[in-house]
Order: C-alpha cells, then structure tokens, then sequence
C-alpha cells in the first residue's frame, strides 16, 4: 500500500509567525489516522465531495492542525473543518494557506476543551469518476427485454481510499471552475489583480474518463458476500442520490463496477422511424420503453450512459449483438426511445408519382406566386418475421399547404406547423402504401 | 519581510530633502497599530501609527518602500497627538525613488503619534459564501467567509482588519499567504425556488437532441432582516451550494457568481439543471395575412401565429416553471390559454404550476402587425 497522499498533524503554537523556519521546528503532537470517509461521485463534472471522519486530541487554547494534501488533485478553496461534538467549545478561527507552499493549510482553532474531538473534514477532489452503463437482453420474440445497470467508478485521484461509503449523485451541476483546475493552481484563491481566471461554463459531459480499467478488485468482504450489495436510491433538490451498501475500497488508478439495477422483464416497442430532414434516406430503429413500475422498471431516473443491445436467439441462449446507443438521462416515469441507428429490415421509400402547377399570379412581368401540386406514394415494407410499428414523417417547406388522402392508410396527424406524421402498423413481412397529395402555396400564394 | 521603511531624519540642513540627508537616520519608529481596510472592493487602504521622536522645529520625515506597490500620492500623514501644535509643512518626493519626504514642524520636541495612510495594491480580499439547504429546500443556512490575499511584499503581523461590515477583527497576515475567515452566519433563510425555461436559448423540442437539455433551476433568497440578514450588503462571490441529505450529511448541489446584493434585495443563486421537468414547445400555425399594399408585390403584411407548449413533471412533488417567450416586433395577443405577466415590449413571462408527476399545456396565439417582406 502507498503512503497515504492526505497527511493531517498537529502543530504546537509555539510561534506565531507562520514562517518556513518556525514550522520546521514545530513538534508533531497526533497524526491522527483517517477513521471514515464518504464520497460523494459527480458524473456531471469531474468532482467528489469527500467527508473524512477523524479524532484529533485538542490542547486548551490555540491549537494548530496542518493538514497536506501534495500529490493529490484536492480543490484547496473547498476545505472544511467541522467539530462534530463539543462544538461550541470549538472555534475554527481561520485557515491559513502559508507562503510559498503548495498543497498545505493549517487552521487555528480555540479550543475551550482538552481531549479527544471528533472532526469532520470535507473537500472536493477531482479525478474520481462514474458512469452508467447498461446491457439489454431482447427477448427471441422482441416484445421485452431483461436490462441491467451498472456503474464503474474510477479512481485517479491520487488518494487511496479506503472502506469508503461510496454514493453517487446522478444530475447536472453548475459549476464555475474545473476543480482539477482550482487543484493545480499555485496560490489557493489566486493572486489579486487582474487576470481572475475566466469561469468556465458547459461542463457538461466533462467527464474524466479513463479507458476500461480491469474490474480486478477483490477486496476481502466481497469473497465473503453471496448477494451482490444494493445500490439505495433517493432524490434530493434536482439530483438523485444511489447510496451504495456498505463501504468500498477504492484505491488510486483503480477502476470497480458496481451492479445498479436488474429489471428482469421489461415490455419493449420497436418502432422505425422515417424522416428524411433528420434521420437521411434511411430507416431508423428505435427501441422503446417506459421507465415506470407498470413497465417492471424501478421508481427512479436511469442515468445516461451506453446501452448494449442484444437478442436471445432462443438456441440456447446464445446472444445476437443488435447494436449500443448512449442513451440520456431519462425522468422517472418516461418513454425511452433508444436509437439504434439505420436498419435495413424496414424499409420506407416516399416516390413522387405526379406534379403540376397552376394559379399563377403576375405583377408587371415577374411571377409572384403560384402553387405546386404533388402525388406521392410512401411504400413502406417490412422484412422482419414480426409485426413492427413504423412513423412516417413528411416536412413541407412553406407555410401554406394543404393535404388531401387518396390512398390507404390515410389517417396522419399534424405535429406542428409543416410536420404531419403516418402511424402504420405492419405485420410480419407485411407491406403497405402511403399516397397523400400536397398542395404548397408559393409567394404571393401563400399570403391570403 | 519590511519592506516600507521609515526614518526619522534630523533637520541639519537647511536645503531640501538630499540623498546625503536622507542617510541620517535619527529613529525607527516602529508601527503601532495597523488597520487593514478591504470595504473597497478595488482598493485596500492600509492605516499605520508610528510614533515619531520630533526636535522642535523643523524634521524631515523619510517614507520609502521597495517590493511593494504603494500609490505615492493616495499617502497621507495624520498627526494624532497634537494636531495644533505639531504642522505638516510640505510634502516632497526624492527622484527616481519610491519614497517620499514629511517636512514636519514642532513647537518643542516631543513623542507625537502619527497615522499614515496609503493605498497597497496586490493585497484584497475576496467573499466566498456557503449555503446550505435544508432537505426539503424551504430555508437555507448561509455562511461567508473572508479570503485575504496577500501577495503585498508587506508582512503584517498584527493588523486591526475592517470589512466595513461586522466587526473588526484582529489578524496577521504575510506576504505570498492566503487565509480564510469566517465571518457571517446567517441561518434558516426562505427560499423560493425557480424553474425557468426561455424560449430564445432552449430547444422546442428536446426529444428531438441526443444530449439531455436541462431546465435551469435558481434558489432566490433575500437580504432582508426577515431571512436573518438585511443588516449589510451581501457582497459578490463564489457560492456554494449544499444541501442537507437527511444522513447527517449533504451532498453538493452546484455554484455560482452571485452578485452584490443590497439590504432589501434578492439574491438569484444557479444551482444547476432540471432533468424531471421537462418543456416541449410547437408553433403551431404561422399564416401571413392581409398582404399589403397588394398581393402581387407585398411588403407589408401581417401574420397569425400559435404556440402550444406542454410542461412535463416527472418529480414526485409539484414545480412551478416560468416560460419566458419572446415575440417580436409589434404585436396583438387575440387569445391565450393562461395569464401572463408582460415583462418588456417583447417578452412574456408564464407561471405554470404542474402537479407532481402531471403534464400542463398552455397555448397562445397572436398577430404580428407591419411586418416588412
């Protein structure tokens, strides 16, 4: 095990001047060790709220507790000491970030007690980072799926940290500066004067991330557990918070994977979905489902985060791989619609089968409006053994339409001012024809 | 580390302030008290007593410095003792140096206690403040802390600091140091909190993104003796955010730059993005009317637009949102689901209030007037 990085001590107060030379000769009372902490994870922004719990022995009078963190990426700004008893004989009198040193604070403190205090110090930390990921399982048939969440924690920090409770806040956070930033600079606050570092905005998806760290910790309460631990799930203002069961040891440059959730069977819709201004000439499958307790899913948001999709193939179990999509942060009680990208399985192809144009209209010699008439045909087949829904949009580029059906499916619903959408339900390897006709109002047409 | 020196010189010569005169050194008084003055964001004034050994007559007072940057002519000498007796002749400054020269008269020779004030620079304080929510977001207990940077050149070992607010406090403080003070604690503040979702900068249609749009979320708190301030201004700074977990701890909510918030007004605190309410708004109709001045070659016209916007709460307790919806140019509201407040010319403001885990949808349609082609 390394040297532990946070190095917290005593200081008599023999001196007043907190020069190099006096701290040099002050004599070292405590070190007194770390007796738990919690850490709070952010996924929005690279930042742990870290909570250390420690007994330091208290003189009467002035005391001075030096606390170090050099080597790791702790956001000195953020340091704070809390008396968790006898806090009114306690007075944290200030925190003094000495000359021409990094990485160090002392705090003065008046103690009206001698004896042994419980402290609570927290502070952010950079470097420790999570993120969802889950596997879905489609059944053979594809009408449910089996989904399981996971979440990795990764820590590199700099800090080991041991039989730590672990929570992770799930939520978009504002933040003014990168605390990796706030970590490295030489003078805690910065200098006076101008040139104040610049607040940084859009932190979203700022996430320190590392490559795929081998889940390799075996730490020795794990040999012995037969259950997985329980991810506790609970929100709090805008953020949900997930208490992990029991303590975690996660050292420096380790990464863990955690299981979230296991929804066993959740009802699924495959949908495909055709609209040429946002997907292309293409088909695009969608998969989705609701995130509520009559879908078999759980009563929380689901983090964003990669989901991998596979198909039972129903020859024993062996898997087919359907493809992965990020999804986002999807609200409790939301539909989902995960985007697996183009499909071939579903095709949809509009053809333009008759146009003509009439009502012109003249000012002087220039044309100021006329209106454009067009006959399509949507051929829209499926070539999958099961029925699929597929959606059907058509824009129009002007203001002024209008659309009359002529063929067979003809109900659309309109859904907004030059959008209409087709719902059409095919059934396994079946095949069915949109024909609309649309009439656009060109120039001086389109003003009545 | 003394960096401003001070000497008292003998009055021998008669001719002005030389650099031979200045070597003669008669005292070295030391400073008394110092005062610390940070009630100037851009300045901070610092206040010595020295006690100056004076012969009757007159005296030449030497002031230098060297590794700090003092503005020579915000320098001030106050005589404390005997202002009647004791006169401040003239002021001069040597060439080429950071000093300067009191030519000071004494009707005898006496201790006299002077004050001298002068502007450094490269030492300022900043605010940070820390806020903690209770669990349910109702009130809020705040803290301020001082941050005194001082990057002077100047150690100064025991200096009276005055904020200009709260109590003056006696600290020390070095060159290159930085150090932290607590000094407000104001606890159990109201708080209103906002969801606010400006049709100008957020997408319509969310859905259609791959990325999560959040709703921006605000706690407002006032500076008000009711909220247990409202005695000073609250100056700005960096907030942070917490809020109580219920576990005996809190978890970080998010930060901001709040700005000087007078006694009486409010403070807007971003905390960070909802993604449980969520905004979905369509234009649905956009027709030009009444084309002018004919409809062959229009330049003038009309047009009838409408809007439709669900409010979606996926929380379990109810939010109000505000939608702030713009319309340019001149324009007539012929009909609208909800009341507004007209904030400007061209801005709306609706207050929609959506059930926990409900769906509202307002709608409101109008006419833009003489609108040029």
């Amino acid at each position: 095990m390394r040297k532990p990085a946070l190095i917290l001590c005593f200081l008599f107060a023999l001196s007043i001047l907190p020069d190099a030379a006096a701290r040099a000769k002050v004599d070292l009372v405590t070190l007194p060790s770390r007796e738990s902490v919690q850490l709070t994870i952010y996924n929005s922004a690279d930042l742990t709220l870290a909570r250390d719990i420690r007994t330091l022995t208290m003189r009467k009078g002035d005391n001075r507790l030096q606390f170090a963190w050099s080597g790791t990426l702790i956001d000195p700004t953020s340091l704070e000491m809390l008396a968790l008893g006898q806090a009114r004989e306690i007075q944290l009198k200030s925190l003094q970030f000495p000359p021409r040193v990094q990485g160090l604070g002392i705090w003065n403190i008046d103690s009206g007690v001698a004896g042994k205090v419980p402290f609570e110090i927290t502070y952010f930390t950079s470097g420790i980072s999570w993120q969802a990921y889950y596997l879905a399982t489609l059944t053979p048939g594809e009408d449910a799926m089996k989904l399981q969440g996971y979440v990795r924690v990764t820590n590199n920090s700099g800090e080991d940290y041991e039989n730590a409770e672990t929570r992770l806040v799930v939520g978009k956070i504002n933040l003014l500066d990168r605390i990796a930033d706030l970590a490295r600079r030489n003078e805690p606050y910065g200098r006076p004067g101008p040139g104040f570092p610049e607040p940084l905005y859009g932190m979203a998806g700022d996430r320190v991330l590392e490559e795929a760290v081998p889940a390799m910790m075996a730490a020795k309460a794990e040999l012995k557990r037969t259950r997985p631990k329980e991810i506790r799930k609970e929100g709090l203002s805008e953020y949900f918070l997930y208490s992990i069961e029991g303590t975690e040891d996660i050292a420096n440059g380790w990464g863990k994977r955690l299981i979230s959730f296991t929804a066993p069977e959740v009802p699924v819709k495959n949908v495909y979905r055709y609209e040429e201004e946002r997907y292309g000439p293409a088909t695009v499958r969608f998969l989705s489902f609701v995130n509520d307790r009559q879908h078999n899913m759980g009563t929380e948001p689901i983090p964003g985060g990669l989901v991998k999709v596979f198909r039972d193939t129903g020859e024993e179990g062996y898997l087919s791989y359907v493809g992965a999509r990020e999804t986002r942060y999807v609200p409790r009680g939301e539909e989902v619609d995960l985007n697996l990208g183009p499909s071939e399985e579903v095709s949809v192809k509009p053809v333009l089968m008759n146009y003509r144009t009439d009502n012109y209209e003249w000012k002087d010699d220039r044309i100021t409006g006329w209106d454009e008439h067009r006959t399509f045909e949507v051929k829209v087949a499926n070539y999958r053994p099961m029925p699929v829904k597929v959606e059907v949009r058509r824009n129009f580029p002007v203001k002024a339409w209008q659309l009359e059906n002529t063929g067979d499916p003809g109900l659309y619903e309109k859904v907004d001012a030059d959008t209409v959408q087709y719902t059409l339900d095919l059934p396994a390897n079946g095949e069915k024809v949109i024909t609309y006709d649309v009439t656009w109002h060109m120039g001086s047409r389109g003003s009545r | 580390m003394k960096k401003i020196l001070f000497f008292t010189l003998a009055m021998l010569l008669t001719a002005g302030p030389s650099a031979e005169a200045r070597t003669k050194l008669v005292a070295l008084p030391d400073r008394e008290a110092v005062t610390i003055r940070f009630d100037n964001p851009s300045a901070t004034l610092v206040e010595e007593e020295r006690v100056l050994t004076l012969q009757e007559g007159e005296n030449l007072v030497d002031f230098s410095w060297r590794g700090v940057q003092i503005d020579p002519d915000s320098i001030r000498l106050s005589i404390m003792t005997h202002p009647d007796r004791v006169t401040l002749l003239s002021v001069s400054y040597p060439p080429g140096e950071a000093a300067l020269v009191w030519r000071i008269h004494s009707d005898t020779a006496r201790e006299e206690k002077v004050r001298i004030s002068y502007l450094l620079s490269n030492i300022d304080r900043l605010i940070t403040y820390k806020g903690v929510a209770s669990k349910d977001e109702k009130t809020l207990d705040l803290e301020a802390f001082l941050v005194l940077r001082n990057f002077s050149g100047e150690d100064f070992e025991r200096a009276r600091i005055v904020l200009g607010q709260g109590d003056p406090f006696t600290d020390q403080t070095t060159h290159e140091e930085t150090r932290q003070i607590h000094f407000l604690t104001a606890r159990g503040i109201k708080i209103r909190k906002t969801f606010t979702w400006d049709a100008s900068n957020k997408p319509w249609e969310p859905q259609r993104l791959e990325t999560d749009v959040g709703i921006p979320v605000h706690y407002i708190i006032e500076n008000s003796p009711k909220s247990g301030l409202g005695k000073d201004p609250l100056w700005d700074g960096k907030i942070r955010m917490f809020q109580d977990d219920g576990q005996k701890g809190t978890i970080f909510l998010g930060e901001d730059h709040v700005g000087i918030t007078p006694v009486r007004s409010r403070m807007k605190i971003y905390i960070g993005d909802s993604r449980d309410v969520s905004v979905t708004q369509f234009k649905t109709k956009d027709e030009r009317t009444d084309p002018r001045p004919s409809k062959h070659a229009v330049v003038l016209y009309d047009t009838e637009e409408e809007i439709r916007t669900e409010v979606r709460n996926f929380k379990d307790s109810p939010v109000t949102v505000d939608l702030i919806q713009q319309i340019p140019g001149e324009w007539e509201m012929k009909g609208s689901s909800m009341e507004y407040e007209k904030r400007d010319a061209n801005t709306l403001v609706y207050r929609v209030d959506v059930p926990a885990g409900g769906t509202k949808e307002i709608s409101f349609n109008y006419s833009r007037r003489n609108v040029r082609n």
